[in-house]
């Protein structure tokens, strides 16, 4: 067995180091976690034919296989080839020959270019789930083409509703599908069916006025989610056409500061998220002074500061009137080690190109 | 086309508290209802309610509310020279002309006094009407009598047992009104009786059951019903029992149809 | 008389018409459903052929033409109730058998139940010519044909639609000349005539045995399953019930309007008299009670035929997947239960 193996490159490769010397796990990539079912074949065939016969769900929605031997690597890549094509290249139409939107000719029988982005994760979303107010795996696949390939690190959890099961308060930019609502008043029979769905699944923004017999609302506290579009059994509460997104931001888990994110970007469109996404890699450039690390999202912003994230961030987007954005952000960590923070100077962490 | 759901002003003439939450409003109208019918009050904030006509005069209308809850509350902010809107009468009220010379028993349970209220003023008003008249009314607790005058007057014309639920008072029982129904001498009426129960849904099934116990006839039983409404007029259907609606087919009832009404 | 119309031709002739009728017919509504990226099918007054949705049901009935979810009934000051006006304007109602024939049904209770005539009803009424739309059969929650729902002869045009345009058959001849130059074809309805659905409709005549059904244990399962969200009420091509609410200006409770709201029997209330305990308290009783309407207590006042057209939006709005046809299949099982424990006593 080769002793001499260039783990880094792998990683990059999408290749994990295995306790087993010389033995890899492969990550495919799945964005949004939906996929057509036959794609499993291809698994089953890795799995069987290169590696250890065994298939984990990876933890984000990527499909793993471990239990590869060294030697298999160049035969996997080469089998990957029709996935990576098919996945990425036509179903995202991400442009296998960039890497950081810098042009860098893929081979195509060399697996994964980079490892970043990460695989962004789907909660199943409105294809299925009754609560969801977008189709997750849809978005996945136009911020695919944005986020990767890339040597920048960013971790990006979408969820159909403000119930969040995917988890988009733990990643480092999470986005979540909110509904703005329409009141039909000439449909509504102060049943109070939605008052009671409000209060008991959701923010208690609606109240019955007994003297007008209609639901008011306290907009300010509204989380879109639509329970009351589910609950009202005339249809007076409606979606409206046009689909909104919150964005969660800089949540992560870790051995250091793990913390929920915090909102960044309410009741934003699609154009929004996908604008201030493309606006990322030059975020994480910048900070990192053009010079990748592997460094989710979170720690990037930590250096820059919040301000200096939301300058270049938002930088020439144009924001929908409806849009709020966080003038600041009060995270809340925990400090697995009291006072963390507090160490030499010499020991702080800098953004910003250096001089 | 006649709209009979439009509502009429009347003037408030008096307020009177029965009981702390029993209010009787006395207002103008020439509308002379049958006995045990109902009419139609529009209660600001509420839309409108049944309300049984508690009794009437030579150009008024008597109606006992009671307070429950802040919507009916506004009503009882209404004083002599204010307005309330009416609509009515509805529905069919006692047979009194079944009633005529019969041994008469009225069995009440709390407000249900009101809606028998104007027939037992004109039996106590016409001693001959019925060859007896045996009253048993029951209220929950002292604070829940109502009409105390008339309770009293009632004493001089009728035969009558006042009971209390679960308290005692001087001059009164203690118990249901079902307790009482086997002291009334139905031996001594032959065939010659009629039956008028009313009161709030268990009291009527528990003295129904009473009354066939102590070999009443059902035929010659009826019932006064209270369900909710909003149109008194059959279309709004809130007070459909089975095939039968409260508004037109009622209030009052025989019982051998109201026993089988499942709500 | 019949005519083929072209779509184009087809949205002349109703643009003649809107100059004369109200036109309401199902319309979609993008995005407006229960769930997110779901449309709604409701009837509304359509500006053009384009807008008519006849591939598929309306989610919610033709009702809400003639007796609207809310209605002003009345105008209000401190001395008078006003009653509201109607629009002159009459209306043609673009509607399958079963809205057609639910009209009967509605009108059973708003002219015949009582010694009234509703006013508001048949201001409205009067004024309802139908087309009827040919049903290509509805879909799987559909039973029209068990309710004998499934024909009707009460429309003055017969529409039969199809990507390519309308077939046209005018029966009220009042309508001929909104079809001047248009070119002829003979078009005569048909009517579905089976359902894939089938209802068996639970023979109540015998009174113990309704009254052992309304004991039956049947109706817990809805304790558990039903919510008593209201939806199969509102979305009922016949269900009547409303509640009148005075809808108060500004701050002064003696200027208003006194409104008629859609009101079900499902909801929690519907029975509930101030300060009073709620008579059917469970989501079984109210079942029952809505469920014996339809299937036995209607009939028992008006004779004739059941509150039922079968035409399944109950069970096609029902967020918990409870089927009508299911529920009173079972209604079934438990009379033919009950009629032999009688039996063999």
């Amino acid at each position: 067995m080769n002793h001499d193996i260039d783990i880094k490159k792998l990683r990059l490769n999408c290749f994990r180091q295995s306790k087993v010397p010389g033995e890899f796990m492969l990550q495919m990539r799945v964005p949004g976690g939906t996929i057509d079912a036959k794609y499993l074949s291809y698994v089953e065939h890795i799995a069987k034919t290169w590696g250890d016969g065994s298939f984990h769900i990876g933890t984000r929605q990527s499909f793993d296989i471990p239990g590869i031997p060294y030697e298999n690597i160049p035969a996997v890549n080469a089998y990957l080839e029709q996935y990576i094509q098919e996945v990425d290249s036509q179903l995202c139409g991400v442009d296998m020959d960039t890497v950081s939107h810098e042009p860098k000719p893929w081979d195509p029988t060399s697996g994964y270019p980079t490892i970043g982005a990460r695989n962004i994760t789907g909660c199943i979303g409105n294809y299925h789930c009754i609560c969801g107010n977008c189709n997750t795996f849809e978005l996945a696949r136009r911020i695919e083409p944005i986020i990767f390939p890339s040597h920048y690190h960013i971790k990006i959890n979408i969820a159909g509703c403000p119930n969040d099961c995917n988890k988009a308060h733990l990643c480092d930019f999470g986005i979540i599908g909110v509904a703005r609502m329409t009141y039909h008043p000439e449909r509504c029979i102060a049943c109070g069916a939605c008052v009671r769905a409000c209060e008991k699944g959701a923010t208690r923004v609606l109240t019955l006025n007994e003297a007008s017999g209609k639901v008011e609302k306290d907009a300010c506290c509204c989380v879109g989610c639509g329970e009351c579009v589910r609950a009202c059994p005339t249809s007076a509460w409606t979606r409206q056409e046009t689909k909104f997104y919150r964005v969660i931001l800089g949540g992560r888990t870790g051995r250091q500061t793990p913390r929920i994110g915090k909102m960044f970007l309410n009741w934003a469109t699609e154009d929004v998220v996908l604008g201030v996404l493309k606006n990322w890699q030059k975020f994480s450039a910048w900070v990192m002074d053009y010079k990748p690390e592997y460094l989710h999202g979170g720690h990037l912003i930590d250096r820059a500061g919040y301000k200096k994230f939301k300058e270049i961030i938002l930088d020439g987007v144009e924001l929908n009137p409806e849009c709020l954005v966080a003038e600041d952000m009060f995270w809340h960590e925990t400090e697995y080690r009291s006072n963390f923070n507090v160490k030499p100077l010499s020991m702080h962490h800098t953004a910003g190109p250096k001089k | 086309m006649i709209n009979p759901v439009q509502p009429q002003a009347c003037t408030i003439l008096s307020v009177t508290k029965e009981s702390r939450h029993e209010w009787t409003f006395r207002v103008a109208s020439d509308v002379k209802p049958d006995h045990g019918q109902f009419m139609q009050l529009s209660i600001p904030m509420i839309g409108e309610a049944p309300i049984s006509v508690s009794a009437q005069g030579d150009g008024w209308l008597e109606f006992t509310i009671r307070s429950v809850g802040k919507v009916t509350n506004v009503i009882f902010q209404k004083q002599a020279g204010d307005t309330l809107f009416l609509r009515g009468p509805y529905g069919k009220g006692w047979p009194v002309e079944q009633f005529r010379d019969k041994h008469l028993l009225v069995v009440t349970g709390g407000t249900g006094l009101a809606p028998v209220r104007s027939m037992l003023n004109m039996l106590a008003a016409n001693p001959d009407y019925a060859k007896s008249v045996h009253l048993i009314c029951g209220f929950k607790n002292e604070d829940g009598i109502v009409f105390q005058n008339e309770l009293a007057a009632w004493k001089q014309k009728f035969s009558v047992i006042y009971t209390l639920d679960d308290q005692v008072k001087e001059g009164w029982r203690t118990g249901l009104v079902t307790a009482f129904i086997k002291d009334i001498p139905f031996e001594s009426f032959g065939d010659e009786y009629a039956v008028a129960v009313a009161g709030p849904p268990a009291m009527m099934k528990f003295t129904g059951l009473e009354l066939m116990k102590n070999g009443v006839a059902p035929e010659k039983v009826w019932m006064s019903f209270e369900r909710k409404m909003s149109c008194a007029v059959g279309k709004c259907g809130h007070c459909r029992i089975d095939e039968v609606y409260v508004c037109l087919d009622g209030p009052v009832f025989p019982y051998t149809i109201a026993r089988d009404l499942v709500d | 008389m019949g005519f083929s119309l072209s779509a184009a031709q087809a949205d002349a002739v109703l643009h003649a018409l809107k100059n004369d009728y109200r036109i309401f017919a199902p319309k979609r509504f993008p995005s407006q459903g229960r769930y997110s990226d779901t449309d709604i099918i409701r009837y509304e007054e359509i500006d053009g052929f384009s807008d008519i949705v006849w591939e598929t049901k309306s989610d919610y009935p033709a009702k809400e033409v003639i007796t609207p979810i809310q209605q002003t009934i009345f105008y209000f000051t401190e001395d008078e109730y006003r009653a509201s006006k109607a629009k002159e304007k009459p209306i043609l109602l673009l509607a399958r058998p079963c809205d057609i024939n639910a009209q009967q049904i509605q009108a059973k209770i708003y002219c015949e139940n009582g010694d009234y005539e509703d006013l508001y009803y048949k201001r409205i009424r009067e004024r309802v010519k139908f087309a009827l739309m040919d049903c290509n059969g509805g879909d799987d929650t559909c039973f029209c044909v068990s309710m004998e729902a499934n024909k009707t002869d009460d429309y003055a045009l017969a529409l039969k639609f199809s990507p390519e345009g309308l077939l046209v058959q005018v029966k009220d001849e009042t309508f001929t000349p909104y079809f001047t130059g248009m070119p002829q074809a003979d078009y005569t309805p048909a009517f579905v005539e089976e359902n894939s659905l089938k209802v068996n409709i639970p023979d109540l005549d015998d009174k113990a045995v309704r009254l052992a059904l309304k004991m039956h244990p049947m109706w817990q399962e809805f304790n558990r399953r039903c919510i008593s969200c209201g939806a199969c009420t509102v979305a009922c091509s016949t269900c009547t019930c409303f509640t009148t609410r005075d809808l108060i200006y500004g701050d002064n409770p003696e200027v208003g309007e006194r409104r008629r709201v859609a009101a079900s029997c499902q909801i929690a209330g519907f029975d509930q008299m101030a300060g009073q305990r709620e008579i059917r308290s469970t989501a079984g009783d109210r079942m029952r009670y809505k469920v014996l309407h339809k299937f036995h207590d209607y009939k028992a006042r008006f004779g004739e035929r059941h509150m039922c057209v079968g035409c399944g939006r109950c069970t096609h709005r029902c967020p918990e997947l409870i089927a009508i046809s299911a529920t009173v299949n079972k209604v079934n099982a438990a009379v033919e239960e009950i009629k032999a424990g009688l039996a063999g006593q």
